[in-house]
């Protein structure tokens, strides 16, 4: 769960690399053990996962089908009852047009986010893994050093940094160029403020997990190249862009699939630009809003049974690719 | 080279060293550095500022109240803040050895053992990885109060521990440094199960457990919204819910934006040591611990 | 979204608190009523400093002790109530502001405790005890402090202009314009649409009421003439740039009160703490006034805050617990200490005639208390809905996402009402007229 909740820097990491790990040609199964034993290995993880997952995705699934029932005025005691919705809780996200703007949003960030962020973190590495290039090892741990931040707290100190009473950017702009300050919460400049949390956090990230698909590359191939006479970035674009495409799509997969549960950043954001992100901002905003602030269990189940479906068939794809490729060779 | 991220420095194999630097490179690189640190270095020159100070003095002039901030807040609701930075070290600590163990067991399970519903009990914990967590959180939130944990460590301990991404981790670790045969050469000699794993799994595994160890690390020293939802008392907060009920304070009293500047300052400081301190001992490649 | 609330205020009044603190605890306590079992009391607030009050009524209480919790602010509190009651898990008490009261209600989490403190009534206002029992006989909470809207100016800037508090909202409208034109980085003040609680405490004040019921059905009044009136009010000040449309509760919202942007705040009786926390170099340059009226002659007020303190319907000892809201709220030990420790304005009328009231040091008004409790008693009554957290939340994203035009406010006030209605709708309740 914690894994689930942090946000673009994670997922792609070891996996993608990883990919490259499999034992293609490896153990067959040497299996006749008591057939109690692999059970017993995987028991705790089971147990832990059927409490903390399975279950209450059971419960989240029955509250989706329940509303409550007012009698009255709603006041008296006993005057709500939970009945039985069937339906109804999926219809009203079906139809609620604020649900679906938050989901589009949620894609539209991610439309400026993943782009940004990949480009940068494959110039990085491609930079990182080129030759004659200096402050190569503090510009690695520099530019990953942003990883370390919680998303939380670094959107907080973005946020704050985007505040007019005192934006560094606003009055370095304003001493330098004399520019009327940006208003970083406006309608539309507001996805970029916020998506630039994302690429500040993310960045570093998927730049080493690039760099390490980089560095894992057979140097014979540019060495060739490098005889041939072509230079350094013909060797990058032309050479080794082709080779860790790859681990490019990988981790813009997962990316994407992080970008529909983006709730830290601009939940923070949120707080501090009061009106620039609304509570809806996000369809994971508007899952919280509608839980705790309306307090409508059932419509917030529906929804998030809804979101975890719409998560499902990204995933599935995701899987589908990465299982394939890495435990091919194991025990069956 | 597979442990991804966390290898930060470990790639030292640079090509002979060239005579002229590539200058655009070089800059796009810096530039990108500048871009990295701006924050960091801005919080640490806020942190230093009193109130009146933040918003009259230019952004990248220091204060002279760094000490002075650093008393508020460590004064601040009793020493507050020292109780979060302790609560997030044990939710940290605690979650990710708990998992790395977990995930250990069950990754080694998973790679060395065939047995039936395998597949499907793979799919079902990785599934697990792809659902958001504020979709769980309030029937999480209504189980751990009927168990009578709500607002207790173990409330934000417990669903820590299990890490589909560990499992899935530990997983590939355990395939590919351990080899079958030699296993089976310790079954030969009547080792068990148990003990074969213990002795001769685990060790081998070790550097992929400590990958798992530290990925659960920040992703718990990352968490908010867990926390957030199942504690009510200050006193159980870990950093992240303490500092964003200070910044939530601060809309009325600005006072508090000194306190959560440097906070937060202070809240990724042992994050970044951790990185610095486990860069050097991640040297060793995951390639080192498997007998190829 | 930010909905100030008295004790908000009050968090920023530490310093002020600090300056009262250490001659509370006079000794003198009433003998514990129920002697016969011990018991332990939890108990939620967000009001600054309580564990000190909460001492001292330990410290007399041997059978009734209180364990405290400081809780988030009124709306993250209220959204972890009403989780933990869903979990049977809440607190025996709360601090629970008015307008959440009805919410609480309507989900049964709070418990009746008309038999063990419906004596006090006599010491509120009718309006304010009207809140805590949502016109019922249960009474569900006791008032803890009142927030009656007023005029805060800067006396200075009005002299230097030679400006007139004005008494009227079209003499605020008139100067307003005047002395932004005299000085265009100066403005009157900030417009009152960025705020929920402040806009609704406005419209109470025109006349409207945002929720009413009779019989089983409820009726929502958000946009009725009286809220139009007000919202249109304010579009058309925006829109002259006769005030500022920035949002408030923020860093450069507070700025432009400490750097006299603002020539005035209309603001509850809770700004002086407020403003002595955020504009502590302005001390001695405010002064309070009625809020300016829709006619001349009128002298109406609406609220911005307040709350109670409740008793939770997982509590297994409400008695104990009444007793102990009582002491807090309403007895003068209780009241005193709350006053000086926590910096609120209390709702209790005794306390408010109260001899030991602190001298309001950041204005420099030596008759605050008395006008406070002028303007307390002439607040406009109202009714709040079972889902007002809704329509705050609602309010602050509608006003936010709209152009800032009359036109704009008034379709987005628009939108909130039908909002509104289609959330209780959904949520079951029963509205009519619509």
């Amino acid at each position: 769960m914690t894994t689930a909740t942090s946000s673009v820097q994670h997922g792609p990491a070891a996996s993608v690399s990883l990919a490259r790990r499999g034992r293609p040609g490896g153990g067959r199964g040497w299996s006749p053990s008591p057939r109690r034993t692999p059970y017993a290995f995987i028991a705790p993880a089971v147990v832990l996962f059927a409490a903390v997952f399975l279950v209450p995705l059971g419960w989240t699934i029955y509250l989706s089908t329940q509303k409550t029932q007012v009698q009255g005025l709603g006041l008296g005691a006993g005057a709500r009852k939970q009945v039985s919705a069937g339906f109804a809780n999926y219809t009203a996200v079906f139809q609620d047009g604020e649900f679906w703007q938050s989901v589009l949003r949620a894609l539209l960030y991610g439309c400026i986010l993943i782009p940004v962020m990949l480009g940068l973190a494959t110039v990085f590495a491609l930079i990182l893994d080129a030759q004659r290039v200096r402050f190569q090892r503090f510009g690695r741990i520099a530019i990953f050093l942003p990883y370390a931040v919680p998303t939380l707290i670094g959107s907080m100190i973005w946020g704050m940094m985007y505040l007019p009473a005192f934006s560094p950017i606003n009055s370095t702009l304003h001493a330098l160029f004399g520019v009327q300050g940006i208003d970083f919460f406006g309608q539309r400049t507001v996805f970029l403020s916020v998506a630039n949390i994302g690429v500040w956090g993310g960045t570093g990230f998927n730049m080493m997990v690039l760099y390490t698909a980089l560095r894992s590359l057979p140097q014979e191939a540019y060495e060739a190249a490098r005889i041939d006479g072509a230079n350094e970035r013909q060797i990058a674009l032309r050479i080794k862009l082709p080779m860790i495409r790859p681990a490019v799509i990988m981790t813009a997969i997962f990316s994407t699939i992080a970008t529909l549960q983006v709730f830290n950043e601009p939940y923070a954001m949120h707080q501090i630009s009061y009106g620039g992100v609304s509570t809806t901002w996000t369809p994971l905003m508007t899952v919280y809003r509608d839980t705790y602030t309306a307090n409508d269990i059932y419509l917030g189940a529906a929804e998030s049974v809804v979101i975890a479906l719409l998560m499902f068939v990204l995933s599935v794809a995701v899987l589908r690719l990465t299982n394939r490729q890495i435990f091919g060779g194991e025990a069956r | 080279m597979s442990i991804g991220a966390l290898t930060i420095a470990s790639q030292g194999t640079a090509p002979a060293k060239p005579r002229r630097a590539a200058l655009v490179p070089t800059a796009v690189l810096l530039l990108g550095a500048v871009y990295a640190l701006l924050p960091i270095a801005w919080v640490l020159i806020a942190a230093s500022k009193t109130n009146t100070q933040l918003d009259s003095y230019a952004a990248f002039r220091p204060g002279g109240s760094f000490l002075a901030n650093f008393r508020n807040l460590t004064s601040y609701d009793g020493g507050v803040f020292w109780t979060w930075m302790l609560n997030t070290a044990l939710y940290a600590g605690g979650g990710a050895i708990l998992s790395a163990l977990v995930s250990a067991l069950t990754g080694y399970g998973f790679a060395k053992y065939r047995f039936r519903g395998k597949g499907f009990l793979f799919t079902m914990i990785l599934v697990g990885m792809l659902v958001p967590a504020v979709v769980l959180a309030v029937p999480q939130y209504l189980l751990v109060a009927k168990i009578g944990l709500a607002n207790t460590y173990w409330a934000v301990l417990i669903p820590s521990i299990i890490s589909p991404y560990g499992i899935y981790l530990a997983r590939i670790y355990a395939g590919a440094s351990v080899p079958d045969e030699v296993l089976e050469a310790a079954r030969m000699d009547g080792s068990g199960e148990w003990r074969t794993f213990l002795r001769i799994g685990v060790p081998m595994m070790v550097p992929g457990l400590v990958t798992i160890f530290l990925f659960q690390f920040v992703a718990i020293w990352n968490n908010f919204l867990l926390p957030w939802l199942m504690l009510s008392s200050e006193n159980k907060y870990p950093l992240t819910v303490g500092l964003f009920t200070l910044l939530d304070a601060g809309t009325s009293q600005p006072a508090l934006y000194t306190l959560v500047l440097l906070g937060s300052l202070l809240s990724i400081l042992p994050l970044i040591l951790l990185f610095f301190l486990l860069q050097r001992f991640w040297r060793v490649d995951l390639g080192a611990g498997s007998v190829k | 979204m930010k909905f100030p609330r008295s004790a908000k205020a009050a968090v920023c009044a530490l310093a002020a608190a600090g300056l009262a603190a250490g001659c509370s605890s006079s000794g003198s306590s009433a003998p514990s009523a129920n002697s016969t079992q011990k018991v332990t009391l939890t108990f939620w607030s967000w009001v600054p400093n309580m564990q000190k009050v909460v001492n001292v009524w330990n410290a007399s209480h041997p059978d009734i002790q209180i364990k405290f919790t400081e809780a988030a602010g009124g709306d993250a509190e209220l959204a972890k109530l009403l989780t933990a009651g869903k979990a049977k898990d809440m607190p025996d008490m709360a601090q629970i502001e008015y307008q959440s009261l009805p919410t609480m209600v309507s989900n049964n989490y709070l418990a009746d405790i008309s038999s063990y403190d419906a004596s006090l009534k006599s010491d509120y206002p009718s309006g304010l005890w009207t809140q805590v029992t949502l016109g019922t006989s249960a009474l569900y909470g006791v008032p803890q402090d009142a927030a009656p809207l007023a005029f805060f100016y800067r006396t200075d800037i009005f002299k230097n202009h030679h400006l007139a508090v004005p008494t009227t909202w079209a003499q605020y409208q008139q100067e307003a314009v005047q002395l932004h034109k005299d000085d265009p980085s100066i403005y009157m003040g900030d417009t009152a649409t960025t705020d929920a609680g402040l806009f609704a405490g406005l419209t109470q004040q025109a006349g409207a009421q945002w929720w009413s019921a009779s019989g089983s059905s409820w009726s929502v009044g958000i946009d009725s003439p009286a809220a139009k009136q007000v919202a249109s009010y304010w579009g058309n000040l925006v829109q002259e740039g006769a005030v500022d449309s920035q949002t408030a509760w923020t860093a450069s919202w507070d700025k432009s009160f400490s750097s006299g942007e603002y020539a005035s705040w209309i603001a509850a009786v809770w700004a002086p703490g407020d403003l002595s926390s955020s504009a502590a170099g302005t001390s001695g340059k405010w002064a309070m006034a009625e809020l300016p009226q829709w006619s001349a002659g009128q002298d109406v007020s609406g609220a911005w805050g307040g709350s109670a303190t409740s008793v939770t319907a997982d509590s297994k000892y409400p008695q104990q617990a009444a007793q102990f809201i009582a002491w807090l709220n309403q007895s003068a030990q209780g009241t005193n200490l709350l006053v000086q420790d926590g910096s609120i304005y209390p709702a209790s009328l005794s306390a408010e005639s109260s001899s030991s009231l602190p001298a309001q040091t950041f204005m420099n008004q030596p008759d605050f208390y008395t006008l406070a409790k002028q303007y307390s008693s002439r607040t406009a009554a109202a009714t709040w809905g079972p889902d007002v957290d809704v329509a705050y939340s609602d309010f602050s994203d509608d006003f936010a996402s709209t152009v800032k035009t009359q036109a704009g406010y008034l379709s987005a006030l628009g939108k909130l009402q039908s909002s509104v209605v289609a959330d209780m709708k959904s949520s079951g309740f029963t509205v009519s007229g619509s």
